[in-house]
Formats: C-alpha cells, structure tokens, sequence
C-alpha cells in the first residue's frame, strides 16, 4: 500500500512539474485556487463555537477583515482602520476607519465596526462618535490594543438576516463567499471593488475534511494549491521532494484539568494539586515530540513557545519520576487518588498516541491515567459537558504578539479569565513572563508540546504566505497557468 | 569530481560566512552599550546590593568568543556601579543570567533571586540582518543603494542634484546637500478608483519635466518650481526609447497594443518588455503574462524564438561588453524566495547567459531602463524586512 501511495505521488509530481515549467516572479491575475482542508468546518462565523477555529479562521480570513493586521515579521500594519490612537491612560483608544464596502456594497461605517466588537467582546465599550471613528473603552488598561483587535474573534462582520430568517454574514475582505456547504465545501470569489485592489486569483475554493491519502489514491492531488498535512504524513510527502512547508512550532498541545470556572461539569471533584504535579514530572515530553511528532514538535514547558518569548525556558522542569512518586505519596496521606479520566479528540489520531503515552508514563510514577476518546472536545460549550477529568487540548497560536497570543490562548483553554487584566495591561516582556509563571504554578494546565502546521504546496501557487504561527496570508496568492 | 564538489561548497561557506561574521563585528561593537543598560536595570530591580553572585547560561547558541565578550561587558558594567562580584554563599543576591533568543532577535533574561523572592529582568535586542551575496561574476553587474524607505517605490530618476521617488501616493522631491539627499517637496497623485495589487508606475524625467504613468493616471510637472497636475488617462507608458505600451489599468501587465514607433502593433500581454537595435537588426522581446518570454526580429508579426523559465521583469542596456546590448532580468522566484538578477545577451535565436546571478535579499518588484535609455537600470527591491530599495544596475566588463 505504501508502494502505491508513493507512486501515485511520483504521478502528481510529473503532474506539477510540467505545470510548473512557467516560472515567473510577477503576479498572474486569474484562475481558481483549490485547497484541500483536513478539517470540517460548520461555521465560517469568526465568533462561531468551533471544533477547529483555526481552520475556520482560514476561510474566515479571506472575507472578514480586522481592523488591524500583524505581518510575517509580526509588525503591526493597519487593517479596516488606517490610523489608531490611546489616551494615556491606554483605556480610551480610537481608530480611524478607512474607505471600505461591505460586500453588499454598503460603506463601512464606525456603527457598524462598533456593533460587530461588541459582539466579540461585550466587556468593553464601543461607540462611533462620528462616521469613521470607533472608540474602545476598557475597564483596565489595554496597551496592546492595536496587537488584540488584530486577533481574528475581532474581524468586523456585518450580521444580518435573511427573508427565511437566516443568518447571513457581510464582510469587506478581498474574497467573497459564494458558496457554502457546512462542513463540505467553500468557495470565495474576488471582490472587484475591494480597496486593497482586486485579489490576483478569480477564486479560491476549500474541500473540507477530505484527506491527503484519499487524493492521492484519486490521484487528484495535482489539480490541489495546498493541502494541509498532519506530521506523520510528513515523511512520505518529503520523500518525493514536494515543497512542503512547516510553520515554527506554534500549536499547544496540554493537558488541561477540568474544573467548574474552566469549563468542567458542575460538581465534578477536581484531581489534588499535588497529583497534578506529579503527573507534570512523570511526563517524558522529550519522547513524545521526538517519537510521536518526529522530532517537529517540540517539549513545551510554557504557554507560548521559546521562539514566540525567548523566556520559555524557564518554566522548564526536567522529568523526575522520583520527585512524581513522592508527591504522588504525599497526596495519598491525605485524600484518596482516583484514575485521572482524560479525554483526547476521537478525531486526531497523534492525540490518541500522546494521550496513551501519558498514560504510560503516569503509571511509572503511581497514577492511573485513563484515556478515551471524546469528540468537540475543542469546543468550548461541548467541554463543559464531558464527563473527564482532564482534556488533551491543542490550540493554535492566534497571535504574533505575546501579549495578544497568551491571552487568546487562555480564552481558547478556558483558564484563569482573571488573569485578563493583568496579560492585556502588562507593559514590560517580564510582567508577561510572571504572570505566565504564575498560571502554571497551580498545574491546571501541563503543557506537552508545541507542534509545527504542515503544508502541502504545489508548485503552481505562488506567494503562498504561512506566517510563523501557522496561519496563512493569501492576499498576494496567484496561481500559475492562470490567464 | 569530489574535488571540484569540495571547492563549490567550500566556496559557498566562504560566501555564507562573510556576512555573518560582519554581522557579528557589528554586534560585538553595540554590546558594552547594552549590557551597561541591562546591568543597570538589574540593579534598579534589586534595590542595588553591594554584592551579587552572577552566574550565566547560553541558550542562543552564541560562539564562545562572543559570549565571553558579553560577560566581560557585564562584570565591568556591575563592577563600575560599585557592586563587588561574589561566590553564591557570599551573595544576598544571586543573578541567573540567560543569553536567550527568540524569532526577532536576542533576548537576555535575568533572574533575580533575594531569599524566597525572585524577580526577572528581560532585555530583547533585534538582530542584524545578513546582507545579502554575489559570486564571482564573468560579466559583472554592479548594484547601487539609492534609496530606502518603507512604504513602496515604483520608479525613481536620480540626477547630481536630484532625488524624485515615485510611491502610489505621490512624488517626494530630494535635493541634494552636502551629500544627503533632502526632502524638498511632496507632491500627491489623486486616484479615484483602487490601485490594483501588485502596483506599478513609470517615472520620466527630461529637461526638468516630470512625467508620471500610473494604472489609469497620467500626472505631468516639472522639478522647479514643483507641481504634478494628475487626471485620469489611458496614456501608452513609455518602456524604452523604442517602446512605448498601453497598459491594463486594472492589473499589472500591458495589454499588449503598442503605441509610439511601433503603433498599430499587437503582441500577447506582457508583463516587461525591451527593444534594441543590434546591426541591421531591430530586435524586441516581451515577458509574457502566460509565462513565456517571446523574441521578435524586425517585425512584430510573430516571435523568431520563446524562452521559458525566465522572470517576468526585465529590462535592456547598453553596455561595451560583448555585443554591447544585455537583458537584465530577474529570477523565477515569486516572494517567498529571494530573486536575482542575471545578464542575458540575444544571440541569433538564442539567449545566453553573460553573467553570474546577482543574488539579491528580497523581490524585484521594478526594473526599468534609466531615463538616459543607455547604460543604467533603475530596480526596486521589496526585502523581506518589509523596506523598499531603489537601485541602480550597470554592467562591467571583465578584463
């Protein structure tokens, strides 16, 4: 089988190398980008609870636009908004919009940016004072504003009903959506009048959770741009030199320990603090990123990764399965240690391999581990119906900026809301590292590792940007052959 | 075989390491600075003791050498803020410093630690950019920095005593004085409908005349005193001193209609183009936006050969090297990769190569014959730091 799956893809390659045979560093207008997704994704709603947010986000990105951006160097460059300023305080902050159209052709007004932030953050205050100008009021300090409202939950979106009474969704990007099938297949086509210039492409249209191996056994993996790839499936592909690119490793995968303010079931008991200690030290991270991620992942010791701060490593504890049984034992004079439930998502077949690994360890060092299998587990409301102990998460990185990212990053695992304040105020690299200290202090959440994302290119799609965290930039993508 | 392999690679080593080790004579030279100030930031944080125990780790992989500097910048810069240097068991205050780094660039960490209170000290430093390298050329073609700035250059035309700079915005003015080119003037073009993406723009300077083509905009001044009144047009651009294209307002190719010497002509749209006279033989050639590069002889009716795998931005001049006119073109690479720029020369139906790559650290977004139309090309350079370039190309010949 593997024979066969190698020479279909010696097939795809001829495929694309005599597509490729026309090199040229200008831009072709024209043609239709298509992209193969692992994932499925119900909602293309920025604010939509999914099971894959990013994945969403990548779809969502080409039609809804944020009123500031991060570029690849992760410097800040206006978005919807052309100019920004803060009172000292850095409670009031306003932003000048630019000239844009909704996609319905009505102009973007400050009344609507305003209504579409409150939506995504009904904590803060935001009004219009005139018609290009939104202000933001906070009840604390935010100092990276302009870096926040550049996270996707912050893309302006017009929401509006149709005559059936369904939601429809108006956005000012360079795409717009055309078609939608949940869960199955997008299609977005070139806004004309979009005032960034039209987008090179006609179109770009995504196949929804379809997989690598399933084209290539259609052997349709050439008519693709770009598909996603998962990191065992990094082998086969770099074998047959196709150009596949990895983003620094960027996703958290954690253990997070589910308890009635992080979105665990009411009642349940939580797992003793020392327990939670130990099975941080029992954890051999190092064999989890070099075995199970091939040596792409990396041991994560922090919420963000070393690349991201720099100050990674100083959250970093070597396993100790001696200090883990003495804790362990410690804990046991006092309560009574139950098996530790954890649920890893049914879909991702590498979580399955970790989630057992852990298990393995845990053992070494006294606990029971239990892992099984749980589907939505990224899904915030689903979670707080599972009946587990602790969840096996993996969460993207939304954000270049630290400050943007940690706080983004608490949201999507559901932990210490009360530290808000405190990530979105600090004003000094330190104050960050200490509070990211402080959050992992009390073992809630044991970091496993940071994992890079996997692309696929073919060699037709040019200016294909995935930036450092994984996320993609396809506002310059042109694809070759195009007319 | 090994052996001629052995000297490629050792060849490339050498070319990799000379900007590195420049980089890092530029770094080394900033570094007392630094540490002083990182020094003093530690001490604020600790209440200034008279004694600290410093003990340091590298985690940024930085050469012995280097981090030996780095200590010894941090003991005398500790050492003359009248703090004594002690072993741990003699210390209140122990000082864990880290050499750490992060995607941006240097980050130090210093750990304080006074009894059971610990407090962190974090100094990030950008690091310098390599510049970027040629090999050793046959025909060489040398680069000049004119200008950079951050926001995009389209065209410029540079004088002894003049600097103009042509971004989507507008037209900035420089003099020059005293060997620093000075902002005299902007002067703004008026747009009524979105630029295209992957915008572009001629610039034409004579006898102190500026003309402006922009897609779907004409403007026209003059330097002294300075004005450009702008309008809407369809104006053909002029691309050489024989050429002269209509272009397609909303994109970023000619349309392929030619105008001036060669108008009522039709060639498939193009991207760049060039025209020269080479004996009796007038020879244009075009970039085609369906990626082929076509050659023509005397008559536009239909191409004598077609090139593939050549970039789609070229331009031509003239030059006394070998049949004294080349095509300066850029590489395949689209902006994920760096681009480069090589010499060409038509010969009969064939193109050959007369120079090695001009390797280059970003993407050519502009080449242009130089107003002269004769030995310089004018080229703008997008880095991946985000800046803008414009340059200059010429061509020397080999002894």
């Amino acid at each position: 089988m593997k024979r066969l799956l190698l020479r279909l893809f010696v097939i795809s390659s001829l495929v694309l190398l005599a597509a490729s045979a026309h090199a040229s560093s200008r831009p072709r207008y024209g043609g239709n980008v298509r992209v193969l997704l692992r994932d499925r994704v119900m909602s293309i709603d920025p604010l939509s609870d999914e099971d894959r947010p990013a994945t969403r986000d990548r779809m969502a990105a080409l039609t809804f636009e944020t009123l500031t951006e991060l570029d690849a160097q992760g410097r800040l460059q206006p978005g919807l908004a052309s100019s920004w300023h803060a009172e000292n305080s850095k409670r009031i902050w306003q932003f000048r919009l630019r000239l844009a159209n909704f996609h319905d052709g009505t102009v973007l007004t400050a009344a609507d940016a305003a209504a579409s932030l409150a939506k995504s953050n009904p904590a803060w205050k935001f009004s219009a004072p005139d018609r290009q100008t939104v202000s933001i009021e906070t009840p604390y300090p935010v100092q990276q504003m302009a870096e926040i409202l550049a996270l996707p939950r912050y893309a302006i979106v017009k929401r509006q009903t149709d005559s059936a009474g369904a939601a429809v969704l108006i956005g000012t990007g360079s795409y717009k959506l055309t078609q939608w099938q949940a869960g199955e297949h997008a299609q977005f086509s070139a806004n004309e009048d979009y005032w960034g210039g039209r987008p090179f492409a006609d179109s770009i249209e995504f196949q929804m959770g379809s997989s690598l191996r399933d084209q290539l056994m259609d052997r349709q993996l050439g008519t693709y741009a770009a598909t996603e790839l998962s990191i065992d499936q990094l082998h086969t592909v770099e074998q047959n030199n196709q150009t596949v690119t990895l983003s620094r490793p960027s996703d958290l995968l954690a253990i997070v320990f589910l308890q009635n303010d992080s979105g665990g079931r009411p009642g349940k008991k939580p797992v003793d603090t020392r327990v939670r200690e130990a099975l941080n030290l029992a954890i051999n991270r190092a064999a989890i990123s070099n075995v199970l991620f091939q040596r792409r992942g990396i041991p994560a010791s922090g919420l963000l990764p070393q690349w991201l701060t720099g100050y990674e490593f100083m959250f970093g504890e070597a396993t100790s399965l001696e200090h883990a049984r003495e804790l362990r034992a410690d804990a046991a004079a006092f309560v009574v240690i139950s098996p530790i439930s954890l649920a890893y998502d049914f879909a991702d077949p590498l979580a399955k391999l970790v989630a057992e690994r852990i298990a393995v360890d845990a053992r070494e060092a006294g606990i029971i581990v239990q892992p099984y299998a749980e589907s939505h587990i990224n899904n915030k409301a689903a979670r707080s119906s599972i009946n587990a102990d602790a969840v096996l998460l993996r969460t993207s990185l939304e954000s270049l900026d630290p400050s943007a990212a940690l706080s983004a990053r608490m949201d999507d695992l559901g932990l210490f809301p009360e530290n808000t304040a405190a990530i979105l105020g600090a004003t000094r690299a330190e104050d960050l590292a200490q509070i990211e200290r402080k959050m992992l202090g009390g073992f809630r959440v044991l970091p496993i590792a940071h994992i890079p994302q996997a692309l696929w290119l073919n060699n037709s799609a040019h200016n294909w940007q995935q930036m450092a965290n994984g996320t993609w930039q396809l506002d310059q993508l042109w694809i070759e052959g195009a007319r | 075989m090994l052996k001629t392999a052995f000297k490629r690679w050792f060849c490339a080593l050498l070319i990799l390491s000379l900007p590195v080790a420049a980089a890092a004579q530029q770094e080394t030279a900033s570094i007392p600075a630094a540490a002083t100030e990182f020094v003093q930031l530690i001490l604020s944080r600790s209440g200034s003791p008279p004694a600290v125990a410093v003990t340091f780790q590298n985690l940024a992989g930085l050469p012995t050498e280097t981090q030996e500097t780095l200590q010894n910048a941090m003991f005398n810069a500790f050492r003359s803020a009248n703090v004594r240097l002690v072993k741990p068991e003699q210390s209140v205050v122990e000082v864990q410093i880290t050499f750490s780094e992060d995607w941006q660039g240097y980050v130090w960490v210093a750990n304080i630690q006074q009894g059971p209170n610990s407090q962190l000290v974090i100094k990030k430093l950008a690091r310098k950019q390599q510049a970027a390298s040629s090999r050793a050329p046959t025909l060489t073609i040398r680069k000049i920095s004119v200008w950079q700035q951050e926001t995009p250059i389209l065209d410029f035309f540079q004088d002894n005593q003049n600097l103009l700079i042509l971004d989507p915005g507008q037209l900035s003015l420089y003099t020059s004085d005293v060997g620093q080119w000075r902002l005299r003037q902007t002067l703004g073009i008026p747009h009524q409908y979105p630029w295209p993406r992957d915008m572009r723009g001629r610039l034409e300077v004579h006898d102190r005349e500026i003309n402006v083509f922009l897609p779907g905009v004409r403007c026209s001044g003059r330097i002294s005193p300075p004005s450009l009144d702008c309008r809407a047009s369809d104006d053909p651009w002029p691309l050489d001193a024989g050429l002269v294209a209509f272009y397609s307002s909303r994109r970023n190719f000619f349309s392929g209609l030619l105008a001036g010497q060669s108008a009522g002509a039709s060639v498939v749209p193009f991207f760049s183009g060039a025209t020269w006279q080479s004996g009796d033989l007038r020879l244009w050639i075009f970039t085609g936006t369906d990626g082929r590069t076509r050659l023509f002889q005397n008559e536009l009716a239909s191409p004598v050969a077609m090139f593939n795998g050549w970039g789609s931005t070229l331009a031509a001049v003239h030059s006394t090297c070998g049949s004294g006119w080349q095509l300066l073109t850029s590489s395949p690479a689209d902006t994920t990769r760096p681009d480069s720029i090589q010499a060409i020369e038509i010969s009969g139906h064939d193109a050959v190569s007369v120079s090695s790559p001009l390797d280059l650290a970003g993407t050519v977004d502009a080449l242009w014959t130089a107003g002269n139309y004769d030995q310089v090309v004018n080229g703008v350079l997008h880095s991946p730091s985000g800046k803008y370039e414009a340059f200059t190309l010429t061509v020397i010949c080999n002894q």
